[in-house]
């Protein structure tokens, strides 16, 4: 049993890290156990199910799909970087606001599924908006104040 | 509250949801977030044989491994027991995943490489993965008492059903199945032990802290009053998440061991080991006279519990509780057998075997009206059970407490607007343009579809509810219930700070831990709105007359009477008034603890309700789709609407799932559970959620506190059969087998042919 270890490199919600890492260990496996970020979760650590949803240089990806070996000198952004000084996203008090989640182990995967989205400067229709939210599970099928959650979000940016 | 103070009540508001702001930063712990010094992790061995018997488990090689602690056996383990026919691991496996070994290592990788070098001697036996073959066979009794629960089936009945169908003109009859459904909780199931060599404590998600502690306590054979159970987040259960072994494994490996255990199963492990809903076989009939009355109703329900019993005979007397109350009628049997097969095992899903009941009844109920020739909704409004409940005469005691789900007549509700919902609904979905939405050409064809139900809920077990005011002015509450993601909390606070008076920004909640809490039920058959909401609003009640009676005592502020609690403190009529900061600091916190017992002696609380549903068939893919979807629910006074909305949208979503698309695939050959991911187990994403109308009616029940009453299963009843029948309308077929993929609508297509 030998446990080989890599020392890696990377931005964590734009903090440097530099980490001898189990070359069997998924960026989610990292984020969680190593710099114990928990907002990520671990719903099904196959890519099936969103949860563990973050940003890698700027794109959401299943953090459980991605080995360690990956992430050198890339840029993540997890649930826990989005609040500036205490003030929460856009995104964050949207989902409050329209009750977007009920027992809460999507929320994070799916605040940064919809990030992407709010960030873009298209203009994307409900099911545009949905399709790239396919990905994401919530077993509360709470979808409906979800699509609400990130459409309220995007008519605050628009009027500011 | 007090007509002088100028606080706004919140109860009837959408207070926002007071769990939310963590959930949405990532900070809101769950069990799995969570890690101690020292911890160790654990890994199961499961059984790849669906029944045999453990001859042997080698564990030496697993053992020299470094890092590797401690493996439990079913040979070398204490023989407590997690339920009466759950031993704490057992040398008999009886399905395939069931546990064999437990091994704490300092890792996962570690712990999963030592399982990996178990050996394990089973003598396979016969075995049987459906309810038919269980019975039909003694050979193999998967329990020493046989296959058969109980060796009887449950038999309920009022009247005479022979009478009953003695006078009917005619008799409608089918019968039907719904499969093994996963509720399949985004967290998968977890738990983390530390024994210090004296006292326990867990910490696991849970709906009922205080039932687990005693659970933990009987397994372990430990003191209660050594063993502490705290339930961080959860990430939803919808009832499934009741004691399996995984709490009481890693409670034993941490006193084995010495050090902090936490067990994480797999997304795998909980399709497997978890909790999934009764499949069930329903044979149903009914007698109708040609006036359109009801003389009998006859149902008999065989539900697979798989390996093991679980919450079996409380969900196999739900099942029958439509058939039994939903319509008038004085004439009604129902009979409910559970069965054990060598499948994952079968638990408490919300709503408790009502969906499977109401499915078989909701569907014949329309084949009674198309028998009768006339409206569906007619049928329903000419026969629903009305305020006055069932005719009979009543058995219980006048002076005990009614059951919520009881089989006599003579009894009221005490609210009960199931006709309003019916006529709501219909209004909402365009009821009356039925007849014009048909097409008979083309291969997409439009329908229309409804069915309504009755559900148990409200009163559940005795409550209690600790509330202080402490000594930085603001108010606490202290509960032992647990919030499961439905929102209590919220409502519960909104009707505590009402009662007193004071905003619910001031009134903190305080829970899940069994050390500081009062004891209370379990979250479940929705009754904790009723049962924790009562207790609450006693406890604000005494403590709003503690708090003015001590400013009167402490300050000389007037007479109680003439008292009463404002944001600020308390105030006169005279425009006296004290802030609470004040009083704490003369009289030290004050606190009261309130105990209910929630029910009625004179009446029975029943929720109800009517969904209806247009959707369109592609009789050329078998392809569903909603285009559009009502439910009108009575669940008494809503007390946070767009919490309220959430839970009936969800559960309608939810049970989309039922409908359409979700079935453990269980190999007969094998006994293996072929799509225990999902991948292969498909579950509703946000690109079917259709447009669901909620609606509630005008109701405010004289029991429930603020007049609520029960309201988080309901939502997941009516789903099923509402589609069965809008199906019918739009195509001619009807299919008593659910999951309505569209592989078995276009067979049914084809069989009608």
């Amino acid at each position: 049993m030998d446990d080989k270890y890599t020392k890696t490199k990377f931005l964590v919600n734009g903090r440097q890290h530099s980490l001898e890492i189990d070359n069997r260990h998924t960026l989610l496996d990292i984020l969680r156990d190593y710099l114990g970020l928990t907002g990520a979760k671990k719903g099904c650590d196959l890519g099936e199910c969103g949860a563990c949803t973050v940003l890698l240089d700027g794109k959401a990806v299943n953090s459980c799909q991605i080995f360690a070996a990956r992430i050198k000198g890339k840029d993540v952004r997890t649930v826990e970087g989005l609040a500036q000084n205490k003030i929460l996203h856009p995104l964050q008090i949207s989902f409050i606001e329209n009750d977007g989640g009920q027992c809460g182990y999507c929320t994070p995967g799916f605040i940064m599924a919809a990030y992407p989205i709010f960030e873009s400067d298209e203009e994307m229709s409900i099911d545009e908006i949905k399709s790239s939210l396919a990905g994401n599970l919530c077993r509360c099928n709470s979808y409906g104040s979800i699509i609400d959650s990130v459409v309220h979000a995007l008519e605050i940016k628009t009027d500011e | 509250m007090n007509e002088h103070s100028d606080y706004s009540p919140t109860v009837g508001t959408s207070y926002v949801r007071t769990d939310l702001k963590g959930k949405v930063l990532g900070t809101a712990k769950y069990t799995a977030d969570l890690s101690l010094p020292n911890m160790l992790h654990a890994r199961i061995l499961r059984s790849p044989h669906p029944h045999a018997n453990i001859l042997s488990v080698d564990i030496d090689a697993a053992l020299e491994m470094d890092g590797v602690f401690h493996v439990l056996t079913p040979f070398n383990v204490l023989k407590g027991k997690v339920a009466p026919d759950v031993p704490i691991l057992d040398s008999r496996v009886r399905f395939v995943g069931d546990e064999v070994a437990v091994v704490a290592a300092v890792s996962i990788e570690r712990a999963q490489a030592a399982i990996d070098r178990i050996e394990v001697s089973y003598e396979v036996l016969p075995f049987s993965t459906n309810v038919h073959d269980s019975l039909g066979s003694t050979n193999f009794p998967i329990h020493p008492q046989g296959n058969l629960v109980n060796g009887a089936p449950l038999v309920e009945a009022r009247g005479n059903i022979e009478e009953g169908f003695n006078q009917a003109d005619y008799v409608v009859e089918d019968s039907f199945t719904t499969p093994d459904h996963h509720p399949a909780s985004l967290e998968p199931r977890a738990a983390l032990a530390s024994w210090d060599g004296s006292c326990l404590t867990m910490w696991k998600p849970s709906r009922g802290i205080h039932g687990d502690k005693n659970i933990l306590a009987s397994a372990l054979d430990l003191n209660p009053h050594n063993i502490t159970v705290i339930g961080p987040a959860m990430g939803a259960g919808y009832g499934s998440k009741d004691e399996t072994r995984t709490s009481v494994l890693a409670a034993l490996l941490s006193i084995k061991t010495g050090y902090p255990v936490k067990l994480e199963l797999s997304r795998e492990e909980e399709f497997l080991a978890g909790r999934r809903r009764h499949s069930t076989f329903t044979k149903i009939r009914m007698g109708i006279k040609k006036n359109g009355t009801i003389t009998a109703v006859h149902a008999k329900t065989i539900m697979d519990t798989g390996a093991y019993l679980s919450s079996g005979p409380g969900v196999v007397r739900r099942a029958g509780q439509g058939v039994l109350y939903l319509y008038k009628c004085p004439n009604v049997k129902y009979e409910g057998q559970i069965v054990y097969t060598n499948t994952p095992t079968a638990g408490s899903y919300r709503a408790l075997g009502a969906p499977q009941g109401h499915f078989a009844l909701e569907s014949l109920s329309d084949k009674a009206s198309e028998k009768l020739g006339i409206d569906p909704l007619e049928f329903r409004l000419k026969n629903h059970v009305g305020p006055e409940g069932q005719p009979g005469e009543r058995t219980t005691p006048m002076n005990q407490i009614i059951d919520t789900q009881p089989v006599e007549g003579g009894i009221p509700f005490s609210s009960n607007e199931l006709r309003q919902c019916l006529k709501l609904g219909a209004d909402a979905i365009g009821w009356d343009k039925r007849g014009n939405i048909q097409n008979s050409s083309g291969p997409i064809r439009r329908g229309m579809g409804m069915s309504m139900f009755i559900y148990r809920g409200g009163p559940g077990g005795q409550s209690k509810a600790e509330m202080s005011l402490d000594q930085d002015g603001f108010f606490t509450l202290n509960v032992g219930f647990m919030d499961v993601g439905e929102g209590s909390s919220t409502v519960v606070i909104q009707m505590a700070s009402d009662t007193l008076g004071v905003p619910p920004g001031m009134v903190r909640i305080n829970g899940g831990n069994t050390d500081k809490t009062p004891e209370s039920p379990m979250t479940a058959g929705s009754t904790l709105t009723f049962s924790a909401g009562h207790a609450a609003t006693e406890a604000a009640k005494q403590l709003r007359d503690i708090v003015i009676n001590a400013s009167v005592e402490a300050f000389g502020l007037g007479a109680p009477e003439d008292l009463y609690l404002s944001p600020t403190g308390v105030e006169s009529k005279d425009g006296e008034s004290i802030s609470f900061l004040d009083i704490v600091r003369e009289t030290g916190p004050l606190t009261t603890l309130a105990s209910v017992i929630p029910g009625s002696k004179d009446y029975i609380v029943n929720s109800f309700g009517a969904h209806f549903a247009e959707i369109e068939v592609d009789i050329e893919t078998g392809h569903i789709e909603i285009i559009k979807y009502v439910a009108a629910h009575d669940s008494g006074r809503i007390i946070n609407p767009r919490l309220a909305e959430g839970q009936v949208r969800g559960g309608v979503s939810q049970m989309m799932g039922f409908t359409f698309l979700e079935d453990m695939e269980i190999d007969p050959l094998s006994g293996i559970t072929l799509n225990a991911n999902f991948l292969e187990h498909k579950s509703p994403t946000i690109m079917e959620y259709p447009d669901i109308e909620v609606i509630f009616a005008d109701s405010v029940d004289p029991i429930g506190p603020f007049g609520a009453k029960s309201l988080g299963e309901p939502p997941c009843i009516a789903p099923a059969p509402t589609i069965a029948n809008a199906l019918y309308h739009a195509t001619g077929v009807r299919i008593n087998d659910l999951p309505f993929t569209p592989d078995n609508v276009l067979l049914a297509m084809k069989n009608l042919q």
